[in-house]
Formats: C-alpha cells, structure tokens, sequence
C-alpha cells in the first residue's frame, strides 16, 4: 500500500502552505521546461490525438515520458521523502534518474558537472549551451498548443447511466492508479457519463489504458470517512474510469 | 518552504544543490541534441505571455456582464474559449477538456487533485504552490470548511461545499462570484480583480485587495 494512493482524508496533518507562487526558486522552472519538453519529444505521439510527425523531429530523445511515467515514479517513492521533498524536487530526482536509466547520460557525467557547477561560480553563472535544431522547438510548440488528448470514439454503451448507485471496486492498484485508495469499496451515484471514452498513456495493472467511460461520481462524504469525521452539506465528486466500477 | 510537518530536516545547500544538479541536466540535454539551447525558454515563455490565469480572468470577467455567454462557458468550456480572442491552444496541453462549475450564494466549488496536480493550463497557467501541497489534498476532500476557513473563506452552514476531485480527463475550475460594488466597471477592471485562487474556488473575489 502506498500512502501516495490514499492520501485523501489523513488526519493529523497541520495547516497548508498557502504558498501562491507556482515556483519558489529559479532553478524550479527549468525541470518543469526539461519535463514538458519530455512530453513533447514522447516516442508515442505518432498514435496520440492529435498525432505528431514525431519521427521527424531531430532529438536524439527516443523513450516514452508522460504525466503516466513522472506519477508513477513519486508514487514508488519513500512515503517520508514523497511528503518532505517540495514538489519540483520530486520532479529532479526522478527525472534525472529516468535519463540515467535510459542512457542518455550516466550518472558519473551528471554527478561530474554538478559538482564543477558547485565548485566553481563562474562555471554556475555561465550561460548554458545555445543552439540545437529549432525544428526540436517547434515540435514542442505545437504540443503544447494542440495537446494529448485521452478521448477516443466509444462504439459500446456505457454500463451506467445518470442517477445509478455504483460501487468502486476493491483493487489493489500495484505501482500506478488513477483510482483515489480512500474510494475503494464505496458507493456513489452517477451525476454525469462523459460523451465517448478516455484512455490513458500506458495500461496499468489495475485495467485503465484502453478506451472506456469515463463518470462523474458524487458521493455523500460519510460513504467514504467516519460520520464523525465529515462536515455536514457538503459533497465530493470524482471523475472515474468505467474499470474501477460495478453495479451497487 | 516544507509544508505541514516541517520535522525535516535539510541542508544548508538545498538549494544550491538543486541549481547546479538542474542547471548539469540541461546542459547534457542540450550537448546531447535532446533538447535546444531555447527549448526550456520556449516553453517558460509560452505560460508566462499566452497561457496563464489572465486568460482565466477574462472568461470569467465576460460570463459576468454577458449571460448568455456565461451559459455556453458553463455548458462548453473549450467551445466558449474558442470564441474570444485567445492565442492558439486553448484546447491544447492540459486543457484539452476542461468544465467549470459555478459558485452561488447556494453553492461553493472547490477543485483538487488528489492523486497529483491536475490543473486547467490554458485558462489558469501552472498550479501555486498550495494546490500542488499534499497536505491540501489531503485534508480538502473530507474538510473543505476547515481548510477553506483557514484560506479566509467563511462559508454559512446553509451553503453546499463541493469537492471536485480530478483523477481522470476533465480539468476543473471555478466561475467565482461577482463581488457587489462592481456594477459600473468594464470587463478589464473585472479581469484585474480575479486571482488563480479564486478561480479554484479557495478565494472570493473582493474589490479592494
């Protein structure tokens, strides 16, 4: 079980950090750029929707990175360094690891020139390599205003329609879900069937990845934590995969 | 800045370290032809000028002074997008199927993501540093009242909380509502007023802040 699953609900922990910048230090911005260039680079845009041209593109990045593979790589972290890395150092870590994994670079090389950086403040301060092939960005251009969209024609008929009771099924979600742990075995109802189906990047173990429908749920919170624990008029909702539901 | 449990401890380089592991990644990226010398700066450039929370503001802004257009936002997000005058790619990365959902004096929305940070880029730009804090997802979902009291927002027991989870497609926000004492401003003086904040429902919008 992975706390980063089941984090809905905890109780214990103290106030929030109404921090409302998007990046605290400088150097936050760019592994958020290095990450979005990954996505935009991502060997599986040649089927995505829309499809890229992506083997045209003059990178030398040939692996498959997306949203999928930078969540599945913080929910296998230390719970402990999940809450106490800040939310880009979370994104460094796996990041680098995934291009030490893949060959790109190896870790001596990165560990070589972060060391010079940390030795040397003209080294730090110095501008970063220019150039590169501006086909490379434009590429990335076009993904960001265009996207990947998870929608697909759905020739089935969902399961459930507006107003059913369903239940969430029991699953345990292995290494990645989109199935929120404090749901599991719950019952909500149907307040929307979204039009068409939804995949996702990669099939995981716990049965997403194909096309299927997709529903907005509502629960009412004591079907889901202690009465004592929920405030009263209030409501949750949740977009679910078709997967994660049967009949209640 | 730790959120919550601040127990851990760091090391004085934290920082540092971070910058130059950062700065040692890119430039291997860029030697390597992975990426270019502008791609990171490309992609910066493109939240801090054509997709951010001003694009957000200006929707909301019209779906106040025109109801009409307020009932396509609400029914069609992208659709109504597509109406104004925006940058190519409002239905682009993180945006491909957005909704918003509105507050009353009945209703109060509040959005989270509690498995990651799901966030509607072309309308709201990149998600704060609170949104994206795992202590808010943590507590938001089963006491919206206590977390929203402790972000300012007093709601009267007789308004309806709803917590907007996203684990799927959808990106959610939230259609703030319009403070008194702003009948006679225009669309732009009403945009000037909304903050990302508001616009996930963990503000009200006030005129004078």
């Amino acid at each position: 079980m992975k706390i980063q699953h089941n984090l809905g609900g905890i109780e214990g922990l103290a106030s929030i950090n109404y921090e409302t910048l998007v990046f605290v230090e400088p150097w936050e911005k760019r592994i958020f750029g290095i990450h979005t260039a990954m996505m935009a680079l991502s060997n599986h845009l040649n089927t995505s929707e829309p499809p890229y041209p992506i083997e045209q593109v003059p990178t030398t990045f040939k692996s498959f990175w997306t949203w999928g593979h930078l969540r599945k790589g913080a929910e296998a972290m230390n719970p402990f360094d999940y809450f106490r890395f800040r939310y880009y150092e979370k994104w460094l870590g796996g990041i680098s690891g995934f291009f030490v994994e893949e060959g790109y670079i190896t870790q001596e090389e990165l560990d070589t020139r972060t060391a010079q950086f940390l030795e040397d403040s003209a080294k730090a301060a110095a501008p970063l390599p220019s150039g590169g092939n501006p086909a490379i960005d434009a590429q990335v251009e076009q993904y960001l205003r265009q996207g990947d969209s998870p929608k697909r024609p759905y020739a089935g008929t969902p399961k459930f329609k507006v107003g059913d009771k369903v239940r969430v099924k029991d699953i345990y979600p292995v290494d990645h879900t989109r199935l929120p742990g404090q749901l599991r075995n719950t019952v909500a109802t149907v307040a929307l069937v979204y039009e068409g189906a939804y995949t996702y990047f990669f099939p995981t173990v716990d049965g997403i990845g194909t096309p299927m429908p997709v529903y907005s749920l509502v629960w009412e919170p004591d079907a889901i934590w202690a009465a004592e624990l929920v405030e009263p008029n209030s409501s949750y909702y949740n977009d679910i995969f078709e997967v994660y539901l049967e009949a209640a | 800045m730790p959120s919550g449990y601040d127990g851990f401890k760091y090391g004085a380089d934290r920082e540092i370290y971070s910058a130059a592991k950062v700065k040692a990644l890119e430039s291997l990226l860029i030697e390597k032809g992975i990426i270019t010398g502008n791609t990171v700066d490309t992609i910066l450039s493109y939240f801090e000028t054509e997709m951010g929370p001003f694009n957000g503001a200006k929707l909301v802004a019209k779906a106040w002074v025109d109801p009409a257009f307020k009932a396509r936002l609400l029914a069609d997000c992208n659709a109504a997008c597509a109406e104004m005058d925006f940058p190519p790619g409002m239905s682009g990365a993180e945006g491909e199927h957005m909704r918003i959902v509105e507050n009353t004096p009945e209703v109060h929305n509040v959005i989270v993501c509690t498995l990651c940070s799901c966030y509607p880029w072309p309308t709201l730009g990149l998600p704060p540093y609170w949104f994206k804090d795992p202590t808010f997802r943590a507590r938001v979902v089963r006491e919206p009242r206590v977390v929203l009291k402790e972000f300012g927002v007093e709601l009267d027991d007789s308004v309806e909380v709803r917590v907007w989870d996203s684990s799927a497609q959808i990106r959610w926000w939230v259609l703030p509502m319009r403070p008194a004492g702003t009948e006679g401003m225009s669309e732009a003086q009403l945009a000037s007023l909304l903050t990302p904040e508001a616009m996930m429902g963990v503000a009200t919008v006030t005129v004078n802040r």
